[in-house]
């Protein structure tokens, strides 16, 4: 009689193929219209350096996702509350920002993400891609994929 | 048969003295119906003070109930004005200038030799043959109707699956529907209100269980969010930080009864759900010997002629989803109701209407003491009920039976999780693991073969509620206040009290032994519903007709699990029922008569809508039935006409 739902209940595989697929449908072409609109003239350089950015975070959380499926496993429900998704995008997305402004990232120069522009730019373009990714957590990715909330995140048929 | 009800109707002169000895009525099948002053009523009884349509009877296979319209000048059973009661032999229904006394009530045995009666329909289309034939149907008269699509059972099993059929792009010319109620929510809504779940009140059932929408989007608490800043509050922003942040930073969010029911309005009305549905019996399904299958129903519909309402509807596919087939109780509960009819008033369950214990011990003007059985949602429900009604008379006293003691770490294990213990009762948000939905306990269990899922249904499962800082609220303060007092023990006995007739004396034994007697006047029991769908005539005979197999209980014995009794009908993880396959035909079913089956949580909005999409997919995959497949775009330009309100 009583009902029941669901926040977010990625398994590993979820999280991997929901964290790739937000990258390919919203970080690229987020990415480059912000390029665009921040640097017009040189948009299509900025928008490589951006996109290695991005591809560097979401390659980060991809590690970081194996860390979250043992904590999630500890959690009666085995559930992610959308509080911890927000947090942790946010810790990913500083800590790679932190890496590189300290040269620690080969293929990230220090100098590009330099100094208050820097900050101010890297931080802009995250939030550009970061916040219309999450709200599409939240549930318009079953708009278009409507098995995607029964499969833990992944994609394809039940 | 399954019921006779028979009444003795008397008109009363002004002052209340009959006119004559009456004259009979008998009511010797299920539904509803009707009574009023208006010609449309199903029974008229004259008179000013009768209002239009002044009360129902709803007739179940094990119950019936009234329910009273609104009308102007009530409607009273046993001198009691009631909203809602559950009949019985004996009973005296009051409305001015009237009164029906039930003279008689039976229910059937639940025999199928009885319930599909040998000699009249439908027994008389389909005889003893497994495999109908076409030709014979036809030449019986009855009225057939063929669709591609028949779901039986009407509620909200039938409405998640056929409206995931309309937004595949399935026209409603294809689809039938037979039910006993017009609307798909009314059996869900009654449970709600007798388990005192009115509408402004919450269900225990998360933002994005939207049975109203097939991809979850948008879920109740946004739009309960934008609803409420459309009219100015922004109360409703607590309800998105509810979805944000469930459920460690703020309590879960759960929608309000109301909003459900008026969601799933819109919904049949856009899905033209009136079109499609029959209002009607499922008496018995048979197989064709043309891969198809025929379901033949009494009509319910008053505007239909009595000769006219036997008729048969043949279809390629068919959805059971009949639901809890009679709502059958703990035997103590039972053989106490059997052996004392004159305490009957004394005790109830928690899921049948009560509502007049709340009201007569408001209206007390001294001590009364409720036993409220079990701790569960509904039991943490009726302790709220009761703590509101405390503010009437004080004297209120609720003594709380639970089986035993639970200290915070003995709640359940699974992994290496535990679920949290409160109060004494254990706490999860819904009835299962979230993640038991669409995470991984859904792949783990569906993979898992028939004891592995027998240990997880039986560990994950159980008797919890939710974390309401309101009712852990209520339980502390009636400690510490002395009005509130768990009782641990098994219930063995309950008993009418020796020396107060107007009490009831539980005998309980505890841990060890120990013996206590607890004297109250009232007695809740909120350990729920039994389902058994054989009491289902119609289940119980396709099993037997066509030796459908079952799923099983599993119960905790030493370490180990232990195979119990039959639940719900076996199915595949695709949701149909195998052993019924007829060459192209295919037989679907969800909700509580798939218990225990490849998927956990099956009784609840989200299940039915995960039934009901592995199902419309499975139809897509093989290709018979002319179901297209919901891909990203086709699924996306669906949405945009839910949003719209546009027919799909």
């Amino acid at each position: 009689m009583v009902q029941g739902g669901e926040t977010m209940i990625p398994t590993l595989a979820g999280r991997i193929q929901t964290r790739l697929l937000l990258f390919v449908l919203l970080g690229i072409p987020l990415t480059a219209l912000f390029s665009w609109l921040w640097l017009p003239l040189y948009w299509d350089l900025l928008f490589v350096f951006l996109l290695t950015v991005l591809a560097t975070v979401t390659g980060f959380g991809l590690i970081m996702d194996v860390v979250y499926i043992g904590l999630q496993r500890l959690r009666w429900d085995r559930d992610w509350p959308f509080a911890y998704q927000f947090f942790f995008s946010i810790v990913e997305f500083a800590l790679v920002l932190w890496a590189a402004r300290s040269g620690l990232i080969p293929w990230l120069p220090a100098e590009a993400l330099a100094g208050t522009d820097g900050l101010i730019m890297a931080s802009s373009h995250f939030a550009t891609v970061f916040i219309p990714s999450f709200l599409a957590l939240l549930g318009p990715i079953s708009v278009f994929f409507i098995r995607w909330r029964f499969k833990a995140g992944q994609l394809g048929k039940l | 048969m399954t019921v006779l009800l028979t009444f003795n109707v008397i008109e009363l002169d002004s002052a209340g003295q009959p006119r004559g000895p009456g004259a009979p009525l008998e009511i010797d099948e299920t539904g509803t119906i009707s009574f009023g002053s208006s010609s449309e009523r199903d029974i008229v009884l004259e008179g000013d003070l009768i209002s239009r349509h002044h009360f129902d009877l709803t007739v179940s296979d094990s119950r019936v109930m009234l329910t009273d319209q609104n009308s102007t000048n009530g409607t009273q059973v046993n001198n009691m004005r009631v909203g809602l009661a559950e009949l019985g032999q004996g009973d005296v229904i009051d409305i001015p200038g009237w009164r029906l006394e039930v003279t008689s009530l039976s229910f059937g045995v639940t025999e199928p030799e009885t319930t599909v009666s040998p000699q009249g329909f439908p027994h008389d289309v389909f005889g003893d043959d497994t495999l109908v034939d076409v030709g014979t149907l036809h030449s019986h008269g009855y009225p057939i109707e063929e669709r591609k699509f028949c779901a039986v059972g009407g509620g909200l099993g039938s409405f998640t699956f056929v409206d995931h059929l309309r937004c595949y792009g399935v026209p409603s010319s294809d689809i039938a529907v037979i039910g006993t109620e017009k609307v798909s929510y009314a059996t869900y809504k009654r449970y709600c209100r007798d388990s005192q779940i009115p509408d402004h009140e919450r269900l225990r059932s998360n933002s994005l269980s939207t049975p109203d929408n097939i991809w979850g989007f948008p879920g109740y608490a946004s739009r309960e969010a934008f609803g409420g800043l459309l009219r100015g509050r922004l109360g409703g922003f607590k309800r998105i930080f509810q979805v944000f942040g469930e459920p460690t930073l703020a309590e879960s969010y759960t929608p309000r009864a109301g909003d459900v029911f008026d969601s799933l309005d819109r919904e049949e009305r856009r899905i033209d759900w009136p079109a499609m549905h029959r209002q009607g019996q499922a008496r018995c399904i048979r197989k064709l010997n043309d891969g198809r299958y025929a379901v033949a129903y009494t009509m319910r519909d008053p505007a239909v002629a009595e000769a006219d309402r036997r008729r048969i509807i043949i279809a390629d596919v068919l959805h059971l989803a009949t639901g809890y087939p009679a709502t059958r109780f703990v035997d103590d509960f039972q053989t106490f109701i059997v052996n004392y009819p004159d305490h009957r008033h004394m005790v109830h369950n928690a899921y049948a209407p009560h509502d007049q214990i709340y009201d007569a011990a408001e209206a007390a003007n001294g001590p009364v003491y409720v036993v409220v059985r079990g701790r569960g949602i509904v039991a943490s429900r009726i302790i709220q009920r009761l703590h509101e009604a405390r503010k009437r008379n004080p004297q209120i006293t609720i003594l709380h039976s639970m089986r035993s003691k639970l200290d915070p770490t003995s709640g359940a294990r699974y992994g290496r999780a535990r679920r949290q213990v409160r109060t004494n009762i254990e706490i999860q948000p819904f009835n299962w693991p979230k993640s038991c939905w669409g995470g991984d306990l859904r792949f783990e269990y569906e993979r898992a073969d028939k004891a592995k899922r027998g240990a997880m249904l039986t560990t994950l499962g159980g008797t919890t509620t939710a974390e309401r800082s309101d009712w852990i609220g209520i339980i502390e303060r009636g400690t510490e206040e002395g009005w509130y007092k768990p009782v641990y023990g098994s219930i063995r006995e309950i008993l009418p009290h020796d020396d107060s007739p107007d009490k009831v004396m539980i005998r309980v034994e505890g841990e060890g032994g120990h013996r206590a007697e607890l004297i109250a006047d009232y007695l809740v029991d909120c350990t729920g519903l039994i389902s058994d769908i054989t009491r289902s005539s119609l289940l119980n005979d396709l099993i037997e007709t066509y030796s459908l197999p079952r799923n099983h209980a599993y119960a905790r014995k030493g370490d180990g699990f232990e195979k119990r009794g039959p639940t719900g009908l076996d199915v595949t993880p695709h949701f149909e029922i195998e052993g019924l396959r007829n060459q192209r035909g295919r037989v679907y079913a969800s909700g509580t008569v798939t218990s225990g089956g490849p998927y956990l949580a099956v009784d609840s909005f989200l299940g039915l809508q995960y039934s009901a999409l592995r199902s419309t997919d499975h139809l897509v995959t093989e290709g018979a039935h002319g179901v297209k497949n919901l891909g990203p775009l086709r699924s996306a330009g669906q949405w945009l006409k839910w949003c719209r309100g546009a027919k799909p």
